[in-house]
């Protein structure tokens, strides 16, 4: 078993709320006053008491009891909403502020990025800032001197080197920040959400360059993102924080998939009664949708082999008018898996329903959610009800040993066989 | 999981602050850090100015101009037999040193909020280069200083007799600058948590001044107030530096004593209190 080269143990952080600046030259005078002159009990701050401050809005408990361990070579992803203290843990973790409680251990040298461009100066040039850059993020001379060339040529921007990099343009000055971080190599490196910042390309060529950091030089990753696809393919295991509370720990994608799960919310059936608020507009109002997911057994989850059948009525407001339906399912990417449309159909006022059916063995697994557009006349949009439905589909594989992601949008059961030739083994082995 | 001993670790994180968080091992590690820190600010004062490092000169010459004219022709300050050129000009360099060794160390945290709060470094890193920048300004005018001295003493007959006390000049800019450093740290703190004394700090340097033998010797002030300029641990080094140099200035053992003692004391409770506070501050600036 690898080494654990960092250990986070029941760590938490409080923060006091509030403008902090003004009147806390009183405050402080006036718990000195109290505890060294009257001896009497902190005024403002007691640690077994702070239940009763945070529900005064004074506190908050940025982080709370949060344990972990990471082994080394290993990549760890931190996720979670915003503000649920991911980057409080890894400033802890990073030294840069003091926890409240809790220990973190660690072991070797230890490298944080969270922000792209530390320390740089924007009236030096490129090649100053390479070195103070360097410097303030741990380097040392040498390290900085035998990778220099290695740092320019990533960057991409040779010509500009002797510019200071205020003249830069940001795409520039992003790409020769994160080159030089990119050349770090200390024990165990930290990143946030660095990856945010670039264009598609340079976000994919530091990706391998941290996927090739972890994976083939052996040194331990904690990153945190917004980017699930980012830490599926980097981390191998991952911690979600919800509201500085650890919610899981564990392998990487089963995080992810309770996460995802999480905050798109299960949502399969809706109905309205009254025509005046139900969701739509003066063509015609939303009176059910549901999605009926056809299972052999009510408790079975709902997996890729489940056949579902999507319904939904609407009230339609106008006499004699074509309408016609489009209906949508993305995945919870935003992706656009499939956009059926249904044939064009007379209606007269009243309630129109309309039903399509997905074959099981058809989607992939993931999350979901459907969109429902309304046409008139055949071309005219008239209404578009967006993610009126949300669901998740759960993976299935019987006899497989294989856990890894299937790959594909959609995964359906095409016939596709392989057939030995018994005649042509025989004919090839026994020559 | 408890049973790990804490010998295994590297590190440790804790809530605790310690008085002596870090050792001189951590901070040489980071040496090529401070270089090019101090690079870094000289560069940035000069870049794109006409005359450059020729500022660093400029800068007090006009300043002593100033003084001549107004303490030494309109005012006519009594400063004794040295040349009011030379006097105005030790005071000035000198000063200048202390209060740009004070007032900028007095504002790491909030200068370097951004970064701190990005990467860990030893903090001390920050207002050592500060005050080495204007060390090393300090020598470039220390050096016209003398260049001057001997053009009064060569050209225009300024006769000084040099004994044993001009060994001492290098300790009285040394005492002076850490005492400018250890009072920034202390203050660096203080206005970090408290901003209202970052207006203060400006103040009180400028005030300072007037208690401190800068634009007179401390053998012209009234016996009566004498002790005001006294109480100032400052006096005793300006005058140290002026009888080491110039040849003129009241020293006695007893008062160099009590500027030591201060700015032990100062240096090591600043360096204490910044290490304590440093880490909890970032939650603050």
């Amino acid at each position: 078993m690898a080494e654990t080269v960092i250990q986070v143990e029941q760590l938490s952080k409080l923060y006091r709320l509030g403008t902090i600046g003004t009147g806390s030259l009183r405050q402080d005078l006036q718990r000195w006053w109290n505890m060294s002159v009257l001896r009497r009990e902190d005024p403002f701050f007691q640690l077994q008491g702070t239940e009763t401050a945070a529900a005064h809005n004074q506190f908050l408990w940025a982080l709370q009891d949060v344990s972990f361990e990471v082994e080394q070579g290993h990549a760890l992803g931190i996720i979670g909403s915003n503000g649920s203290g991911k980057s409080t843990l890894l400033k802890i973790i990073s030294r840069i502020v003091k926890p409240t409680k809790g220990t973190v251990r660690g072991k070797g040298k230890i490298s944080s990025l969270l922000e792209v461009g530390t320390g740089f100066h924007h009236e030096l040039t490129g090649r100053e800032n390479i070195y103070i850059s360097g410097y303030t993020l741990g380097m040392d001379k040498q390290e900085i001197r035998s990778k220099f060339d290695e740092i320019v040529a990533f960057s991409g921007i040779e010509k500009f080197i002797d510019t200071p990099v205020k003249r830069y343009s940001s795409g520039m000055y992003v790409r020769l920040a994160f080159a030089v971080a990119a050349h770090l190599e200390p024990d165990i490196l930290i990143v946030d959400e660095v990856l945010a910042v670039g264009d598609a390309d340079f976000q994919q060529k530091c990706l391998g360059k941290m996927q090739k950091v972890s994976q083939s030089d052996g040194r331990t990753i904690i990153f945190v993102s917004h980017s699930m696809q980012a830490i599926n393919n980097l981390c191998d295991k991952a911690v979600w924080l919800n509201k500085g509370i650890m919610k899981e720990s564990g392998r990487a994608s089963d995080v992810i998939n309770k996460y995802v799960a999480n905050i798109q919310k299960l949502n399969i059936k809706q109905v309205w009664d009254n025509p005046e608020t139900a969701p739509g507009n003066n063509y015609v109002r939303f009176k059910r949708v549901e999605l009926i997911p056809h299972k052999n057994n009510s408790e079975d989850p709902l997996d890729i082999r489940t056949p579902l059948t999507i319904q939904f009525e609407f009230w339609n407001l106008s006499d004699s008018i074509v309408l016609s339906s489009g209906l949508i399912l993305n995945s919870y990417k935003g992706e656009c898996i499939f956009d059926i449309p249904a044939p064009d159909v007379r209606c007269h006022k009243g309630i129109v329903s309309g039903e399509c059916h997905i074959p099981g063995n058809f989607l992939n697994d993931g999350s979901y959610y459907i969109s429902i557009t309304i046409v008139k006349d055949k071309a005219v949009g008239i209404y578009n009800f967006e993610e009126c439905l949300s669901f998740e589909i759960e993976d299935y594989r019987p006899d497989l040993n294989w856990y890894g992601k299937w790959k594909g949008v959609v995964r359906p059961n095409f016939p596709f066989v392989l057939t030995p030739s018994k005649s042509f083994v025989d004919e090839t082995y026994n020559v | 999981m408890s049973t790990t001993s804490e010998g295994k670790w590297d590190w440790n994180i804790s809530a605790k602050t310690s008085f002596w968080s870090w050792g001189i091992d951590e901070i040489w590690s980071y040496r090529h850090l401070l270089f090019s820190l101090v690079r870094r600010d000289f560069l940035l004062n000069y870049q794109q100015t006409i005359l450059g490092p020729l500022w660093i000169l400029f800068q007090p010459l006009l300043t002593l101009v100033t003084y001549v004219l107004v303490f030494g022709k309109l005012v006519r300050l009594d400063i004794g037999n040295v040349p009011p050129t030379l006097f105005y000009f030790s005071g000035i360099v000198l000063w200048n040193f202390f209060s740009d060794s004070f007032g900028g160390t007095s504002n790491t945290f909030r200068d370097n909020a951004h970064i701190f709060s990005k990467v860990y470094f030893p903090r001390f890193i920050m207002p050592v280069s500060v005050i080495s920048t204007h060390f090393l300004r300090f020598v470039v005018q220390l050096l016209l200083f003398i260049f001057l001295i001997a053009y009064y003493v060569l050209f225009r007959g300024f006769a000084v007799s040099y004994n044993w006390w001009l060994l001492a000049f290098p300790f009285s800019i040394i005492f002076i600058g850490i005492i400018g450093l250890g009072l920034g740290l202390l203050f660096s703190v203080l206005t970090a948590k408290y901003r209202d004394i970052g207006n203060l700090v400006g103040v009180a340097i400028r005030l300072l001044m007037f208690v401190t033998p800068v634009i007179y010797p401390l053998a012209t002030v009234p016996e009566r107030v004498r002790w005001i300029v006294q109480i100032n641990p400052l006096t005793p080094l300006f005058e140290l530096f002026r009888l080491s140099l110039l040849g003129e200035g009241i020293v006695s053992v007893s008062q160099l004593l009590y500027s030591v003692l201060f700015m032990v004391v100062v240096f090591f409770g600043a360096i204490l209190v910044f290490n304590k506070q440093g880490d909890k501050l970032i939650d603050v600036v």
